[in-house]
């Protein structure tokens, strides 16, 4: 039998009993669509989670801190646990950002240096605190930093701060009926930064710099809100003032480093290669990876739900097709007397009841398409409405279909009436002609 | 192996199991029919006939025995085998005609030619011409339930003959038809028979042993003579006398 007339010949006999398929294909249409609604949804919150940590954390970036290995007799922890003895210390030389730079898919290595003074930053009578570090950069555009206002280059004598810094700022002289305090802009204005030690009598030596705030830093939610930036020859010259003599980078190094990496798909491999090195990497890819994989196993259990509601519609195809054989009993005599071989016999009842599970998932992807993109227009007006009144960001989407969903959902439904139709068609099949054309 | 009948039974047994009883449909039967022939199968109801002519016809597999049909010993055949048997050699017409309800005649006579491969354009032709042959060429778009009775039998006489087979077996072919349409179908039969076509007919009309070749007469499972079953059938309608 040709393929073209067995696929004309399987949906005229759907066609035969339009009803009776029509509502056995709604069983499908609803589990397709549970399926395609539900899993786009998973994949939608998948998305804006991944999204929001985008926001917060540069997926791009790992942290290096120097290694300590301890003995395995003292614990066999690193850092730190007690009791250990450390064995031997990894430092942030230069030598070791040579080798990070070697590691293929690190575009750069970012050197930071806190301060290691204390600071007070002052702003005409209002005091105020921060970290602040030196970075290895002249442009914290690098780092994957936006200014908000002013620029991100870094330039000698300047600085650029986060866009919690001037909520750092108080009054020392304050009385406590004064109003609260409004944040001071400080774009453009210079600050002084009064940078002090103790020496070693006890006395409190200070040095107070004029440093221009050439930039304030767009929220990120992350650890660059609450910095203020210089430049690292700056900063370095300041902690070897606080110290008192010259720090040895070939010798002790650096604080920390922040590698970048070419895509956010090599992250995890690059700080495992850093990791085995000696070293202390860490990615937010670890949360990032941790968030998928929960995210993953929700696609599963909601896949898994509307997988059931599937196997219902399946149930409900096999009873079809077996009330179909009983009644075309006859006439599946007839094919075998005119010469249907069992093969072509099976093969339209199989055909059949893959075609209702096809028909199902047609109208199952159509319906679960349109309804996705309903909950995204009522979701999302939702949420934009919630965030203008309380804050946050709003959503893009809610449940977003992945181009092979509707696909995936189509085979599957067929592969499911097909699996359905498969005890019916073997049973038409193995049907003896003359008892076949002989049932009343 | 020349000039072996076309149709060769030998010592064909067939039992049917009735729960705990087996019944024998066919007890020994030995028959050689000539191509070209036209058989007529008669006997009684429950007689054998028609499971004889399906035996034949390769639809069911006999309890013990050997079927051969031009030279091919079918009882050994696989069911793929069998079926392509069928599909080349065998033209069946049934009593209730076995019509699909919602195909046109065109459809019903072209649909075993679906099962060959056959593409849609020479169906087609090929359906049409059949119907043509047996009279019903202005008929060809109406469904089974649009024709009557000797009009769906025509159909599905033009059916048996789409693929061209050298058999063509026919179980009660007039038994739903009125006297004249019935008439009308052992003539259609016998100008197959003319036109070269070995024919075999199980039926209780005996007006059909006047277009045969040669008459078979069955009783319990068995072959008799003309005399046994015009005596044994008389004894079956003869009332019931007391004591």
């Amino acid at each position: 039998m040709r393929f073209l007339d067995l696929v004309s010949l399987i949906f005229y006999n759907l066609s035969r009993r339009k009803g009776r398929v029509l509502l056995t294909a709604v069983g499908v249409v609803i589990g397709t669509s549970a399926v395609v609604v539900l899993v786009s949804l998973a994949v939608g919150l998948r998305e804006n989670a991944t999204q929001q940590l985008w926001g917060i954390n540069d997926l791009t970036s790992i942290e290096v801190y120097p290694g300590y290995n301890m003995k395995s007799s003292g614990g066999g922890m690193m850092m730190g646990g007690g009791g250990g003895e450390i064995e031997d210390i990894k430092y942030l030389t230069p030598n070791a950002i040579k080798e990070f730079q070697a590691i293929p898919g690190v575009t750069r290595v970012i050197i930071e240096d806190y301060f290691q003074g204390s600071l007070d930053v002052v702003y005409g009578k209002l005091h105020g605190y921060s970290s602040l570090m030196g970075i290895s950069v002249d442009d914290l555009a690098d780092m994957g930093l936006e200014a908000s206002a002013g620029t991100t280059e870094l330039v000698k004598g300047t600085a650029v701060v986060g866009s919690w810094i001037n909520r750092n700022f108080y009054d020392p002289k304050a009385r406590p009926d004064d109003p609260p305090l409004e944040p001071p802009d400080l774009m453009g204005q210079t600050l002084k930064f009064v940078v002090s030690k103790w020496s070693q009598d006890g006395i409190e030596i200070k040095k107070t710099y004029s440093i221009k705030i050439v930039g304030v830093l767009k929220e990120s939610r992350g650890q660059s809100d609450g910095s203020i930036y210089m430049r690292l020859d700056e900063i370095s010259a300041w902690n070897e003032w606080v110290r008192g003599t010259r720090i040895n980078r070939n010798k002790e190094g650096y604080s920390n480093v922040i590698v970048k990496a070419e895509s956010p798909e090599q992250v995890i491999d690059i700080t495992d290669q850093i990791n085995t090195l000696g070293y202390m990497a860490y990615t937010p890819q670890s949360t990032v990876q941790g968030i998928n994989s929960f995210f993953t196993i929700l696609q599963v259990i909601f896949g898994g739900v509307g997988a059931i509601a599937l196997i219902v519609a399946a149930i409900g195809i096999a009873n079809t097709m077996a009330m179909a054989i009983l009644e075309r009993t006859r006439e599946i005599g007839l094919m075998k007397a005119i010469g249907a071989t069992n093969k072509d016999v099976m093969s339209i009842f199989l055909g059949e009841a893959a075609g209702i599970g096809f028909i199902g998932g047609l109208g199952g992807v159509i319906f679960g398409w349109g309804a996705s993109a309903i909950l995204n227009i009522v979701a999302v007006s939702y949420y934009t409405s919630q965030a203008s009144a309380n804050g946050g960001s709003p959503l893009s989407s809610v449940a977003s279909t992945p181009f092979w969903l509707p696909a995936f959902a189509l085979v599957f439904a067929t592969v499911i009436g097909l699996i359905s139709g498969l005890y019916p068609a073997l049973r038409a099949a193995t049907l003896v002609p003359v008892t076949a054309l002989k049932y009343e | 192996m020349k000039n072996q009948p076309f149709v060769r039974v030998s010592e064909l047994h067939k039992d049917f199991k009735m729960g705990e009883t087996t019944v024998k449909a066919l007890n020994g039967v030995s028959i050689g029919i000539e191509r070209g022939s036209f058989t007529v199968i008669m006997g009684p109801s429950g007689s054998g006939k028609s499971t004889l002519l399906y035996l034949i016809g390769g639809l069911d597999w006999p309890t013990s025995g050997a079927i051969h049909v031009d030279d091919e010993e079918i009882e050994t055949m696989d069911e793929n085998t069998l079926a392509i048997f069928r599909r080349n050699k065998v033209g069946f017409i049934f009593q209730s005609f076995n019509l699909i309800a919602s195909m046109a005649a065109e459809e019903n006579v072209s649909f075993p030619l679906r099962f060959s491969g056959i593409n849609p354009a020479e169906r087609k032709q090929r359906s049409q011409k059949q119907l043509e042959l047996v009279g019903l060429s202005d008929r060809m778009t109406h469904k089974p339930t649009e024709l009557s009775g000797g009009q769906q039998q025509r159909v599905a006489v033009a059916r048996a003959l789409i693929n061209d087979p050298p058999l063509i077996l026919a179980d009660e072919p007039t038994g739903n038809l009125d006297s004249f349409s019935g008439l009308a179908i052992m003539q259609l039969l016998s100008d197959l028979h003319k036109a070269g076509k070995t024919i075999i007919v199980v039926t209780h009309d005996p007006r059909m042993r006047q277009f045969a070749t040669n008459t078979v007469f069955l009783l319990d499972g068995s072959i008799v003579s003309e005399v046994d079953y015009k005596n044994a059938t008389e004894l079956l309608t003869q009332p019931f006398e007391k004591g």
